[in-house]
């Protein structure tokens, strides 16, 4: 009909992939930026050895943004990442140090028990705030308590150590001078980023996070989905409680302070929206990095920490007035 | 009747009820108002006279509730005029149409359910004391004053909003719009959510408004109540003002004449009955959901083949009853049968399992997800045809949705765009073609066209009837009349929650329909009901 032909004009079309590429390269270039100004202003920062830095500080924070990255495409926030890193690394440390094990029962024990205990916290995180229909906020603040409390509880309060020397090897192997603990958390990024773009479980999360009700009307289990999301959010946690381990050879619980709001930086400064269904997990990643090069690159022009925190502060606004305009042009 | 007098005074004064009367507080001469290509308001013209209770009628969207929203300020008229009290009147924001006296009661409730009774109530004129604090105790003196004034006295004021039931709630929505001195009071049906009881209050509280000598604009569905309570009535039909009628020179016949208007006829005969159906696909038996006061529950049945449709009014719980039967919202008592055999879903999954396929009233909100492809839309419903493992197969997914676009002439630049940079009429369509992705063998719709330009319109109708020559067993919820008439085989038509009649096509008639809907001579027509 003819009072119905607006799509057929052509600008939109040329204007939203133009608009795309501003979206996803935007972040890219900032990051870029930023390499670019603290290698002129520092003679340290682009040598091996701090690249190297770079990388290891970041690799934590990547991993719990990425499972960040699906609780906030649906809509949603876990607050207690930190705190369930700490109790998953408490719970591995209590089991890498049991005696009369072989090395590598005890790693595998480890590892399979730091990321359980993470993937039942992110669980129940998920049951309980989509069974009734609560704010993620509050439920995940409530675990931040308990798996804090539950840390403080299992250790003892005390900081677990010796840990057998191959897992303290691994924390700390190269290749290439590229950390190995860095490339876990590449792998885990390629396959989330795999797992949001190609299957029908990653396009229903869009499309919870973008309207909830026309998914459930469609035909599918919302409330499964979303524990899913929850549940690899929790996991992810505790692979980021193994590292975390090898990389500094103790479990301790008071590890991972405010983490949680690093990783949710993280994910928010990579474009992904806090009202859900739109972001990606490799905005995530230059996010992480973006994060992980302002930390190193404003101390080695020697600002002190807090003006470092100052400027990451006055980042994560910026995104979001960023993310603000990015959300009005593509409703428009 | 409440005012004689002032028919008296206009018959003296041998004037026609259109023509302007010397003692007019407002005059409005073809107003109109377009929203893109809907014309809301297409050359309305009536006058209010000083004191008089004057209803506004006619059927959804006609255009009653954006001439009251531009009334009071919601929004601005693109051209005509309105003159008040002598003076041009043209409101830019609600603020300055109760400054010059015009006050509205929304149907929607605008009070703060935390707050209380008394807050509520002066929460435009909070008293102060000299120290410029609240003073408590004279604004409860003054809420429970305004209260006693409209009979209802024994409500306590310091109790907060939430604590009351609707009726009551609808009730302090008007006592708060008496306490600033408004030459016209606008009530938006308000009788929708009253008792029969307190509907009996709201007209003696109307009748003591008027002995103020305060203008009341009463929009309703309810004729009974306007033969009661007004003094004129106006029409409106398609975003015009049909006729202006005293209603003691008047007769609710006539004025749903006049709402249902002539013209229509003609559409209707040039489109054709689909014939006989086949079994029966759907039924439901004594199928009660939430809402429904009656304890009896629904009974109906929809053959393969066959359009069946539901008339009946705003709240009549035509949605309702959908959206029981699809498993959106549960069913309280009684069961849905699908080929004959009971059937119990717990999800909107079992329902679309049992080939039932439901497209929402709401499509902004249920329907699509605006921010993501087309492609991604058609296939949401339907994800097994366009994955395989639970992996995507975004070639497959695009080809699909591009067969659907070509079958239901969906106009985009391409499948991958987002949804929302469709036009209405489209993005329906693709809502549509979600549905047809799942090749359901019953099809329900709520509201296919609404906010559809007449174009695809038309197109939609011809697709509907092309299912139902295939063989599906359509049910379609509309508040357009016409719709149902040119669609359906046959209408059922309810009424505060019950199925009231059953028309078969060769007895369609818009006024039969109409006053069934109004609950006027409510008899079972038909017997397949």
């Amino acid at each position: 009909m003819t009072s119905d032909n607006r799509p057929l004009e052509p600008t939109p079309r040329r204007a939203l992939s133009f608009r795309a590429i501003i979206n996803n390269a935007g972040i890219g270039l900032a990051l870029l930026a930023l390499i670019l100004f603290f290698s002129l202003t520092s003679e340290f920062f682009l040598t091996s050895n701090n690249i190297t830095n770079i990388l290891t500080q970041i690799t934590i924070n990547l991993i719990l943004a990425v499972g960040m990255t699906f609780v906030i495409l649906i809509g949603g926030i876990d607050l207690s990442v930190g705190s369930v890193m700490a109790f998953a690394a408490v719970v591995a440390g209590k089991a890498i140090t049991l005696p009369d094990m072989g090395i590598t029962e005890l790693v595998l024990l480890a590892c399979l028990a730091g990321v359980m205990t993470g993937l039942i916290c992110g669980l129940l995180n998920g049951v309980i705030s989509a069974f009734w229909g609560l704010p993620s906020f509050i439920i995940t603040l409530g675990m931040l308590n308990i798996a804090r409390g539950a840390a403080l509880h299992v250790s003892d309060a005390k900081t677990i150590y010796s840990f057998p020397s191959a897992f303290e090897n691994f924390g700390s192997a190269l290749i290439y001078g590229v950390p190995v603990v860095f490339l876990v958390a590449l792998l885990i990024t390629l396959i989330a980023w795999f797992v949001l773009n190609w299957t029908v479980f990653g396009r229903l999360l869009y499309g919870i996070g973008n309207n909830e009700e026309a998914v459930r009307l469609a035909g599918h289990q919302v409330f499964w989905l979303k524990v899913a999301a929850f549940t690899i959010c929790g996991a992810t946690a505790g692979i980021a409680a193994v590292i975390y381990m090898a990389r500094l050879s103790i479990s301790s619980p008071i590890a991972g302070i405010g983490f949680e709001l690093n990783a949710i930086a993280a994910v928010i400064i990579g474009g992904t929206s806090l009202a859900g269904g739109r972001g990606s997990v490799i905005g995530t990643l230059l996010g992480a990095f973006i994060i992980g090069v302002l930390a190193n690159g404003l101390i080695l022009i020697g600002l002190n920490d807090f003006m470092r925190q100052m400027i990451t502060g006055v980042v994560i606004i910026v995104a979001v007035i960023l993310d603000y305009y990015r959300a009005k042009y593509s409703a428009s | 009747m409440f005012a004689p007098k002032i028919n008296e005074a206009m018959r003296d004064m041998n004037l026609a009820p259109q023509e302007t009367l010397p003692n007019t507080i407002l005059a409005v001469s073809n107003l109109k108002k377009h929203f893109g290509g809907v014309r809301a308001l297409d050359g309305v013209s009536f006058s209010l006279a000083r004191g008089e209770t004057h209803a506004l009628v006619g059927e959804n969207g006609a255009g009653k509730s954006t001439l009251i929203k531009t009334l009071s300020g919601a929004f601005p008229f693109d051209s005509g005029d309105i003159v008040l009290d002598g003076v041009s009147y043209r409101p830019s924001t609600p603020h300055e149409a109760k400054a010059r006296g015009v006050q509205v009661v929304h149907q929607e409730f605008n009070l703060l359910n935390h707050l209380s009774v008394a807050e509520n109530i002066s929460i435009e004129a909070m008293p102060r004391n000299r120290f410029g604090i609240l003073d408590r105790a004279e604004m409860n003196r003054r809420a429970q004053a305004s209260l006693n004034a409209i009979g209802l006295g024994e409500i306590d004021v310091r109790t907060s909003v939430q604590s009351l039931g609707i009726a009551h709630r609808q009730l302090i929505e008007i006592a708060r719009s008496l306490q600033s001195d408004s030459s016209i009071l606008i009530l938006d049906e308000p009788t929708a959510t009253l008792t029969e009881r307190e509907t009996k209050r709201l007209f003696e509280i109307i009748a003591d408004i008027k002995e103020k000598g305060v203008t009341v604009v009463f929009v309703t569905h309810h004729l009974d109540e306007v033969f009661a309570i007004c003094d004129r009535v106006t029409i409106f039909r398609n975003g015009e003002t049909i006729a202006t009628e005293l209603i003691a020179d008047t007769t609710p016949e006539n004025v749903v004449r006049h709402m249902v208007g002539r013209e229509l006829e003609a559409e209707r005969s040039n489109s054709r009955s689909i014939g006989t159906a086949g079994d029966v696909a759907l039924s439901t038996r004594k199928l009660k959901v939430a809402f429904n006061p009656h304890q009896d529950g629904l009974d109906m049945d929809v053959h393969y083949g066959e359009i069946v449709g539901i008339a009946g009014l705003v709240g009549a719980g035509r949605t309702e009853f959908l959206r029981g039967i699809s498993a959106v919202d549960p069913i309280v008592s009684g069961h849905v049968e699908r080929d004959g055999s009971p059937v119990r879903f717990r999800s909107p999954r079992d329902a679309i399992s049992a080939g039932i396929a439901f497209v929402t009233e709401d499509r902004k909100e249920e329907g699509l997800i605006l921010d993501m492809p087309i492609a991604a839309n058609v296939s949401l419903a339907n994800m097994e045809a366009v994955s395989g493992a639970g992996l995507m197969r975004f070639g497959t997914e695009r080809r699909r949705a591009k067969s659907y676009e070509e079958k239901l002439h969906i106009k985009c630049g391409s499948v991958k765009d987002a949804a929302n940079s469709l036009s209405g009429g489209n993005q329906q369509k693709v809502v549509l073609a979600k549905w047809l992705a799942c090749s359901p063998q019953v099809l329900i719709l709520d509201e296919p066209t609404r906010g559809v330009d007449v174009g695809a319109k038309a197109e939609i109708y011809g697709i509907l009837r092309n299912l139902a020559r295939e063989g599906t067993a359509l049910l379609v919820v509309s508040s357009e009349l016409p719709e149902l008439m040119t669609l359906c085989d046959r209408i059922l038509v309810m009424a505060n929650h019950k199925i009231v009649g059953s028309v078969a096509r060769a007895d369609f008639t818009e006024e039969r329909i109409l006053k069934m809907a109004y609950g006027q001579n409510g008899i079972e027509e038909g017997t397949n009901a």
